[in-house]
C-alpha cells in the first residue's frame, strides 16, 4: 500500500529511474502549477451565473450580508459593530452589531480595502459578488493540504480537483451568492487540515495557528458547532482505541482553551460557547485527555507489574468521583427543557425531532432528508469512489486517517437527516474519492510502468525508491514508523522493507489495467460533464432576475424585481415605511433603501404575525394595522399574468397560519373550502375579500380580459372590484410586483365643524 | 303578588333543578374520568346521548372514535394516535386539576362495536376520526365540528393547539413520558458502572484485544453507515416510507421504484445505495487484495467480472436517475464537433 502511494505520487513527479532531488524539485514544480490550474478552474466553474445573466447578488439573504459590507466600508469596523439598524424591523429595529456572524463581511470588507490601497477602484458588490469563487479556491488548496496530510502528494492533488468542482459547493459558492456558507467551507477544511498537521507534527506553532482558524470558522458560520464535536470525537476515539500520544494531546488541549476563549469574543456567540450543550462535550473530552494523559505518564513511571495494580486500586475506590461527575452533568442538561440543546440540534440527534415538535423547522425545504438522487445529483461519481476511500484509510490506519473517516462517517450521517449538510459532506467526500482515485491510479499505473522489467532492474528500482522514500514529504508515515518500531539495526530495517516493496511491487496484468484506467477516466469525465451542467444549469439562477426561452429560441428577461426596488427608490420619501412579506425585506433594505417592517432575520414572530394579519384581514382593517405602523407602501408579488410560481398568493397560507398563531380571529379554515385552497368562483367570502387578494387582482380582469390566473391554472373568482383604503401607484412590466400607496385618513374638516357648533 | 312571588319561585327551583342536574353529570364524568386508567372516558350509545344531548351542558366533549378490530390495519394508526389522544387528555387533567378548566372539556372515545348507533348519528364512515362538540350545542348531528386528524394534528401538541382554539382555554404543557423510563436509566446507570471498571481495566492495561482495537470492525461500521446514509435510509425512517407500495392501477402489482425527486421507497433506497457501495468495494478490492495475488489468470478474471460489474452498476444508477428526476445532463461541447 505505502508502496503504490510513493509510486503514485512520483508517478505525479515523473519517471522514477531521475535523480532523487531533482525528481523531488521537478515534482514540486508540476504539483504547483497543478494546484495553480485547479484554483482557476474552482473560480471559473463558477462564473456562469454572471455569463449567464449578470454580476449581481442573489437570492435574499446576500442582500443583507451586501448592505452590511457596504456599511462597513463606509463607517468603519467600529461604527459596524455598534450599528443599530433603524431601517428595519419598524418601529424597533436591529441590533446588527451583535446578531451576524462577522467573519463573511469583514473578509470582503478587507479585500476591498486592500483593492482600494492599491488603486485598484472596484466596487463593493463587485467584491461581494466575487468573494465566493475566491474563497472556493482557497477551499481547493486546502483540500490538497489536508490530503496530502492524509495520504501524500498524488491523493491531494486529486482530492483538490475533485472539490473544486464538486456540485453540493457550487450551489452554495456561484459568483453573487454572498452568504456564510462562502468562505465557512474554506474555514472548515483549513482548520481540519491545520488539526491534522498539528496531529502529524506536534508541533505547538500549528495547534495556535489551528485555534485562530477556529476562530476563523466561528466568526463565518454557526456550523462551527460541528467542529468542536468532531473533533472532541475524534480524539475520544483514539484515546479509546489506544492511541494516545502527546501529538494529540498538543493538538486537543490547546484548541480546546484558546478556541473557546476567542470564539467567546464573537458576539454573536459570546457566553454560548461555554453555556450550550453544543459545547460540552469537548469540555468532557478535555478532562478525559487529561486523565489519559495522567494515566500514561504513570505507565511510564511505574513497572508493568505495579501499573496494573494500581489502576486496579484505582479503578475499584475511585469510580466513584467519576460517576458524581456524570450524574452531575446528566442533572444539569436535564434540568434544562431542550437538555441544553437547541432545536436543530435536537433535530440531528433524533432525526424524527423536527418533524414531530417543530413544524418551522420542518417546513423548510433545505431541512428536509434527501432521498439517493440528490446524493447523485450533489457529489455524483464521488458516491461510489468514497467507500475504496473508506478501506484506504484503514490500510493502514494513522491518527490523520482515522479523522478522516470519521469526518465522513458524521457528516454523511448528518446530510441523511437535513439536505443542507450535504455540503459539509461534500469535502470530505472529496478527501476520500481523491484518496481512492489516487490509489486506484497508482495501482493500475504501476503494473502498467513495471510490467516488462525483470527481477533485477525491478529490484534497483525498489531500491531507489526505498531510499526516496526515507526522505519522503509524508511526514505523517514517517513519525508513525518511528514511533512504534523498536530500534533495530538500520540494515536490516532497509533489507525488509525492499522485501515488502519487492512483493507490493507485483502489478496486474497490463492490458487489463489499460481498460481499469479507461474506464476510470470515462468516470472522471462523466463527473466533469455533470458538475459543469449543473454549475451552468442548476445552480447559477440568481432569482433576482429571471429569464425563459422564448418560442424563437431567444431569451427573455423578466427583471421585475429590481424595476420595483428602482422605483421605490427613485419616487418615495427618504423616510418612507414599506411593507410586503418577510421574504423581500432583505431586498427592500438593500436596493430601495426604505424601512422595513419585517425581514428575512425572522426574529421577531408577533411582528411577522402582524403583518400576515393585515394581509389576512379585510380592506379597512388592514389599512388601519398598516397605518399604526407608520406604512405608507405596501407591495405585493403577483405570478399570475406570466406564470411565476412562488408568489405571495402561493405562500398566503403561511401568512394566515403565522398570523391566526398570534392573533386568533384569522382562522386558517376560514380561508378553504373543503380543505383546498382556492381562488376561482369557489373561494370562499374571506379569501375573496382580504387584502392579498385584492392587491394581487386589482384590475387584473383588465389586462387579459378574463382574469385568468397563470400560475392557479383557473379563471379568479372576483374579477371587478374597487379599493377604498389603498390606490395603485405602480405595476411593474409583467405585473409581478404590484406597489399600493395607502389612502391618507379621511378628513376630519366636518366632523371637527359639527363639533364646534355644539360648543 | 301572591302569584309573582310563585311563578319567580318555580323559575328559581326549576333553573336550579336543571344546574343540579348539569351538577350531576359534570361530578359523573369527573368521576368517570379519574376511574379511567388513560383520562378519556369511555362511552357507548347511552352513555353519549345522555351526556351530550342537553341544550345548555356547560361543558365541551372531544370525542375519539375508536374500532377495536381495526386496531391491527397498520396504515390506519389507530393505536398511535389514541396513545397522542390519551397523552392530551392526561396532560390537560393534570394541567387544570382544581383550576376553572377542570370541567371545561372532556376527552372520550367511542367503540364502534358498543356505538354503532352514535357513529351512524355522526354520519361517520372512516376512521381516524374525531369530534368537537361545543358546550351547550343542540341535538347532535353530523354537523359538528370535526377535528382533522391530518399530518399537523397528528401529535399530542397538535391536537392541543386545535382544543386550545375551540375552548379558549390553555391546555398547558404535554406531559410526554421520556422514551426511557426513569427505573430503566438506572439499570443502564448501573449496568454502566459495573461494567466500567472492566473496560477501563481492558483498555488501560491489556489495551490491544478488544473489539474497540479492531480495525476491521470500525471499517465495516464506517462503511455501513456510509451505505445507509447514502440509500436514504434517514428519509425512510423521518418519513416512515414502506419498502413496497402497491401500484394504484394494478393493485396485485407492486411498485418499487418512485418516479419523482422528492419522495423515494425503502427498498429503491437500499438497491441504489448497494450499487454505490459496491463499486467502491469493488475498486477497494482491485486496488488492495487483487495486487498481493500472483497468479495472472484469477487477475485477469477478476478484474474483467469487477470491472464489468462496476460499469454495470454505474450506468444503472445513472439510468435510474435520469428516469426518477428528469434531468438532461449533456456537455457543452463545441457545435463543430457536433
Amino acid at each position: 500500500m505505502e508502496r503504490g502511494k510513493k509510486i503514485g505520487s512520483t508517478g505525479v513527479g515523473g519517471g522514477a529511474l531521475v535523480s532523487g532531488s531533482g525528481k523531488r524539485a521537478f515534482g514540486t514544480v508540476l504539483a504547483a502549477l497543478i494546484l495553480c490550474l485547479i484554483g482557476i478552474m474552482a473560480f471559473s466553474i463558477r462564473l456562469f451565473s454572471v455569463i449567464k445573466y449578470e454580476s449581481v447578488i442573489h437570492e435574499f439573504d446576500p442582500y443583507f450580508n451586501y448592505r452590511v459590507t457596504k456599511y462597513l466600508t463606509k463607517a468603519g469596523i467600529y461604527e459596524f459593530w455598534n450599528w443599530f439598524d433603524d431601517r428595519t424591523w419598524y418601529p424597533l429595529g436591529r441590533v446588527i452589531g451583535g446578531t451576524v456572524y462577522p467573519g463573511l463581511t469583514i473578509t470582503a470588507g478587507t479585500m476591498w480595502w486592500i483593492l482600494n490601497a492599491f488603486n485598484i477602484p472596484l466596487s463593493v458588490e463587485t467584491v461581494c459578488v466575487f468573494t465566493a469563487p475566491i474563497f472556493s479556491s482557497f477551499a481547493a488548496w486546502a483540500t490538497y493540504l489536508l490530503t496530502s496530510e492524509v495520504k501524500g502528494r498524488g491523493a491531494g492533488l486529486t482530492a483538490a480537483a475533485l472539490l473544486a468542482m464538486v456540485p453540493s459547493y457550487i450551489s452554495r459558492s456561484v459568483a453573487g451568492s454572498y452568504d456564510n456558507e462562502a468562505v465557512a467551507i474554506f474555514a472548515l477544511i483549513f482548520t481540519f487540515y491545520l488539526y491534522v498537521k498539528t496531529l502529524n507534527t506536534g508541533s505547538l506553532f500549528y495547534a495556535t495557528l489551528n485555534a485562530l482558524a477556529y476562530f476563523y470558522m466561528v466568526c463565518s458560520w454557526g456550523g462551527y458547532t460541528f467542529i468542536i464535536n468532531l473533533i472532541p470525537m475524534h480524539v475520544l476515539l483514539c484515546i479509546v482505541t489506544g492511541r494516545y500520544s502527546s501529538r494529540l494531546y498538543i493538538a486537543y488541549a490547546p484548541l480546546v482553551i484558546l478556541g473557546t476563549l476567542l470564539a467567546a469574543l464573537v458576539p454573536v456567540v459570546g457566553f454560548n460557547a461555554v453555556m450550550t450543550s453544543e459545547h460540552f462535550a469537548s469540555f468532557l473530552v478535555f478532562v478525559i485527555i487529561h486523565v489519559a494523559a495522567l494515566a500514561h505518564y504513570i505507565k511510564r513511571v511505574l513497572s508493568p507489574k505495579q501499573y496494573s495494580t494500581a489502576v486496579s486500586f484505582v479503578i475499584t475506590f475511585g469510580m466513584y468521583e467519576p460517576a458524581a461527575l456524570i450524574a452531575i452533568l446528566a442533572a444539569m442538561v436535564a434540568a434544562s427543557p431542550t437538555k441544553g440543546w437547541s432545536g436543530r440540534s435536537l433535530s440531528l440527534l433524533d432525526p424524527t425531532y423536527a418533524s414531530k415538535y417543530i413544524p418551522i423547522i420542518a417546513s423548510v425545504s433545505e431541512h428536509q432528508p434527501p432521498t439517493w438522487p440528490s446524493y447523485f445529483m450533489d457529489i455524483n461519481v464521488l458516491a461510489f469512489l468514497v467507500p475504496a476511500g473508506i478501506i484506504a484509510c484503514f490500510l493502514p490506519l494513522s491518527d490523520s486517517s482515522s479523522f478522516v473517516v470519521l469526518y465522513l462517517v458524521t457528516s454523511v450521517y448528518f446530510s441523511g437527516v437535513m439536505v443542507r449538510l450535504m455540503l459539509v459532506l461534500a469535502p470530505a467526500a472529496c478527501v476520500l474519492s481523491g484518496i481512492a482515485l489516487s490509489e486506484a491510479f497508482a495501482v493500475l499505473t504501476r503494473s502498467i510502468k513495471y510490467q516488462d522489467l525483470s527481477e533485477a532492474s525491478l529490484l534497483a528500482a525498489v531500491d531507489s525508491t526505498a531510499t526516496l522514500n526515507s526522505t519522503n514529504e509524508n511526514e505523517a508515515s514517517v513519525k508513525e514508523v518511528k514511533d512504534k518500531a523498536p530500534k533495530r539495526g538500520k540494515k536490516k530495517t532497509v533489507e525488509k522493507e525492499v522485501e515488502k516493496k519487492r512483493k507490493r511491487l507485483l502489478g496486474l496484468p497490463m492490458e487489463a489495467s489499460a481498460v481499469g484506467i479507461l474506464l476510470l477516466i470515462i468516470m472522471g469525465s462523466f463527473y466533469v460533464v455533470h458538475c459543469v451542467w449543473a454549475a451552468a444549469e442548476a445552480y447559477s439562477a440568481p432569482s433576482i432576475v429571471l429569464t425563459s426561452q422564448t418560442p424563437d429560441g431567444g431569451l427573455h428577461v423578466f427583471d421585475d424585481f429590481r424595476e420595483a426596488y428602482a422605483w421605490l427608490n427613485h419616487n418615495t420619501g427618504e423616510d418612507d415605511k414599506v411593507a410586503s412579506w418577510w421574504d423581500y425585506g432583505y431586498q427592500t433594505t438593500a436596493m430601495a433603501n426604505r424601512t422595513v417592517i419585517v425581514d428575512n432575520n425572522t426574529w421577531n414572530n408577533t411582528h411577522i404575525a402582524t403583518v400576515g394579519t393585515a394581509m389576512s384581514s379585510p380592506e379597512r382593517q388592514a389599512w388601519e394595522i398598516f397605518q399604526s405602523l407608520d406604512v405608507k407602501y405596501v407591495f405585493v408579488i403577483f405570478g399570475g399574468l406570466v406564470g411565476y410560481p412562488s408568489d405571495d398568493i402561493n405562500k398566503f397560507l403561511w401568512m394566515v397560519r403565522i398570523g391566526g398563531g398570534v392573533f386568533p380571529h384569522i382562522r386558517e379554515p376560514d380561508y378553504l373550502r373543503d380543505g383546498h385552497y382556492r381562488i376561482d368562483s369557489q373561494a370562499t367570502p374571506t379569501m375573496l375579500n382580504c387584502l392579498m387578494y385584492k392587491l394581487s387582482y386589482y384590475r387584473f380582469a383588465e389586462a387579459d380580459g378574463k382574469g385568468y390566473d397563470r400560475v392557479r391554472r383557473t379563471e379568479i373568482g372576483k374579477k371587478y372590484f374597487k379599493l377604498n383604503y389603498f390606490e395603485e401607484v405602480f405595476t411593474t412590466q409583467h405585473w409581478m410586483v404590484r406597489i399600493y400607496k395607502l389612502k391618507p385618513p379621511r378628513n376630519l374638516v366636518s366632523a371637527v365643524k359639527s363639533k364646534k357648533r355644539f360648543l | 303578588m301572591g302569584r309573582g312571588c310563585a311563578i319567580a319561585l318555580a323559575l328559581v327551583l326549576f333553573f336550579l333543578a336543571i344546574a343540579i342536574g348539569e351538577d350531576d353529570r359534570v361530578s359523573d364524568l369527573l368521576r368517570r374520568q379519574a376511574g379511567s386508567k388513560d383520562g378519556i372516558i369511555e362511552l357507548d350509545d347511552t352513555g353519549i346521548r345522555h351526556l351530550a344531548a342537553s341544550a345548555n351542558r356547560p361543558y365541551a366533549l372531544l370525542v375519539f372514535f375508536d374500532a377495536h378490530h381495526l386496531r391491527e390495519r397498520s396504515g390506519l394508526k389507530l393505536d398511535e394516535l389514541r396513545g397522542e389522544f390519551s397523552l392530551l387528555a392526561r396532560s390537560y387533567i393534570k394541567n387544570n386539576a382544581g383550576g376553572s378548566g377542570e370541567s371545561k372539556i372532556f376527552f372520550c372515545a367511542l367503540e364502534f362495536q358498543r356505538a354503532q348507533a352514535s357513529f351512524a348519528m355522526f354520519g361517520v364512515n372512516a376512521l381516524p376520526h374525531a369530534r368537537f362538540l361545543a358546550p351547550g350545542s343542540g341535538p347532535l348531528n353530523a354537523s359538528e365540528s370535526m377535528m382533522e386528524l391530518n399530518d399537523m394534528v397528528r401529535s399530542a401538541e397538535g391536537m392541543a393547539a386545535y382544543v386550545e382554539s375551540k375552548i379558549r382555554h390553555k391546555v398547558g404543557a404535554i406531559d410526554r413520558p421520556p422514551l426511557v423510563s426513569r427505573n430503566q436509566l438506572l439499570l443502564v446507570a448501573a449496568a454502566a458502572i459495573v461494567a466500567a471498571p472492566y473496560v477501563l481495566k481492558k483498555l488501560l492495561i491489556e489495551g490491544k484485544d478488544t473489539p474497540f482495537h479492531n480495525s476491521k470492525l470500525w471499517c465495516v461500521g464506517a462503511l455501513l453507515v456510509y451505505f445507509f446514509s447514502v440509500a436514504g435510509g434517514m428519509h425512510n425512517i423521518i418519513r416512515k416510507m414502506p419498502l413496497f407500495m402497491p401500484d394504484r392501477n394494478d393493485p396485485s402489482k407492486i411498485v418499487a421504484f418512485y418516479q419523482g425527486s422528492g419522495m423515494q421507497l425503502g427498498a429503491e433506497g437500499f438497491a441504489v445505495g448497494f450499487l454505490y457501495t459496491v463499486v467502491g468495494l469493488v475498486v477497494a478490492f482491485i486496488t488492495h487484495v487483487l495486487v498481493r495475488i500472483k497468479n495472472k489468470t484469477t487477475h485477469r478474471a477478476i478484474l474483467l467480472v469487477g470491472m464489468g460489474v462496476c460499469f454495470l452498476a454505474v450506468r444503472w444508477v445513472v439510468a435510474l436517475d435520469h428516469w426518477k428526476t428528469g434531468y438532461e445532463i449533456h456537455g457543452y461541447l463545441p457545435r463543430g464537433w457536433l
